[in-house]
């Protein structure tokens, strides 16, 4: 007999990979397909999209100090988040859709600087600090 | 309209159609945006240093290296060479997004006694400070990282990180920060202040760090 046991049934519970610290206009957290509207205070997780409209921003600190805001009109998803130093691993790769981004190395920069990567549609940016902004248009 | 201005505009209308769709038509946008990313590297707000990037896809590659360089990628091109990106238009374009970044973590590095859980007298008198600035940030974070040298095993020393930061962690609850915001991890012995061979005793890489976030 198959059992098919639902995923959740074994993950563990997820840790938060930050926080979000400043929010003004429409900003939204899309999380398995589902769109909120963001707040000042809220966790962020590995694989959450960030979402601005027209005047929104939005400001998040993630849990190895790196920090990364987004301008108005601006998309991005945080598709991978690992903060393990005890282990040696460490990684984050921030998919920028479009927009406006500012980025702020931390921790894992300093631990793994190879392991950071910006990617755009037209590129991949490898980043070994400290400070970053992007424009992505696109089409 | 004046006569002469419809004159060159029939000229040219007459001009465009004898070309037929030769590159005659008038852009009446504005400075063309077209799909594309533009990277630009800025020095630290806190200290100015410079880190570096490296910009590449398919096509090929550009590094980042000084302060405010540039590349811009057009669609699946290769990024265009570095090429520094005026202040004024990191202001313009980037003002907005940079002033979203949240404030900077404070960074507490804290001392123990020799062979001992007791911090030293200079490193207890930086808890009610590392209290006072959790009041600078909204929604606060506290991460209370313990560190070891690199005497004994990994495992062990992962193990005792936490039970240092844990001490410290118990001291900034004491003097009145809500527990729910102060998280105790450890580093172990993977993340040394003082790059040292396996098995060496170093007092300051035995150390607990605060971060204020």
């Amino acid at each position: 007999m198959v059992v098919s046991v639902p995923v959740w049934a074994w993950a563990a519970d997820p840790v938060a990979a930050g926080r979000i610290k400043v929010v003004s206009g429409p900003v939204f957290v899309v999380r398995a397909n589902v769109a909120m509207p963001a707040a000042a205070g809220q966790a962020l997780f590995e694989a959450d999209t960030l979402r601005t409209g027209a005047n929104g921003r939005v400001g998040v600190t993630l849990n190895d100090d790196t920090r990364v805001s987004l301008g108005s009109d601006s998309e991005a998803r945080l598709d991978q988040f690992v903060y393990a130093p005890a282990d040696k691993r460490g990684s984050l790769v921030l998919r920028i859709v479009r927009g406006l981004i500012a980025y702020v190395s931390g921790r894992i920069a300093k631990l793994s600087p190879d392991a950071i990567k910006l990617e755009t549609p037209n590129a991949i940016v490898g980043v070994r600090g400290t400070t970053l902004v992007l424009r992505v248009d696109a089409r | 309209m004046t006569r002469h201005t419809r004159l060159i505009a029939l000229l040219m209308t007459t001009a465009c159609a004898g070309a037929l769709l030769s590159a005659c038509h008038v852009r009446v946008r504005g400075p063309e945006r077209q799909a594309g990313t533009l990277v630009a590297l800025l020095p630290d707000s806190d200290d100015g240093l410079v880190g570096r990037a490296v910009v590449s896809n398919a096509s090929g590659m550009a590094e980042l290296e000084a302060a405010r360089a540039s590349t811009r990628v057009a669609g699946t091109r290769a990024p265009s060479a570095a090429a520094p990106l005026a202040e004024a238009e990191v202001q313009t374009l980037f003002g907005d997004v940079l002033s979203t970044l949240p404030r900077r973590a404070h960074q507490f590095t804290l001392y123990f006694q020799f062979e001992s859980d007791q911090l030293t007298a200079e490193s207890r008198a930086l808890v009610p400070q590392v209290v006072q600035s959790v009041k600078d940030y909204p929604f606060p974070d506290v991460e209370v990282i313990g560190h070891t040298d690199t005497t004994g095993n990994a495992a062990s020393n992962v193990e005792l990180g936490l039970r240092r930061a844990n001490v410290v962690r118990r001291l900034l609850l004491a003097a009145g920060l809500d527990g729910s915001i102060v998280d105790a991890t450890s580093h172990g012995e993977a993340d040394l202040l003082v790059a040292t061979p396996d098995e060496t005793f170093e007092p300051r890489n035995r150390r607990v760090e605060i971060s204020v976030r």
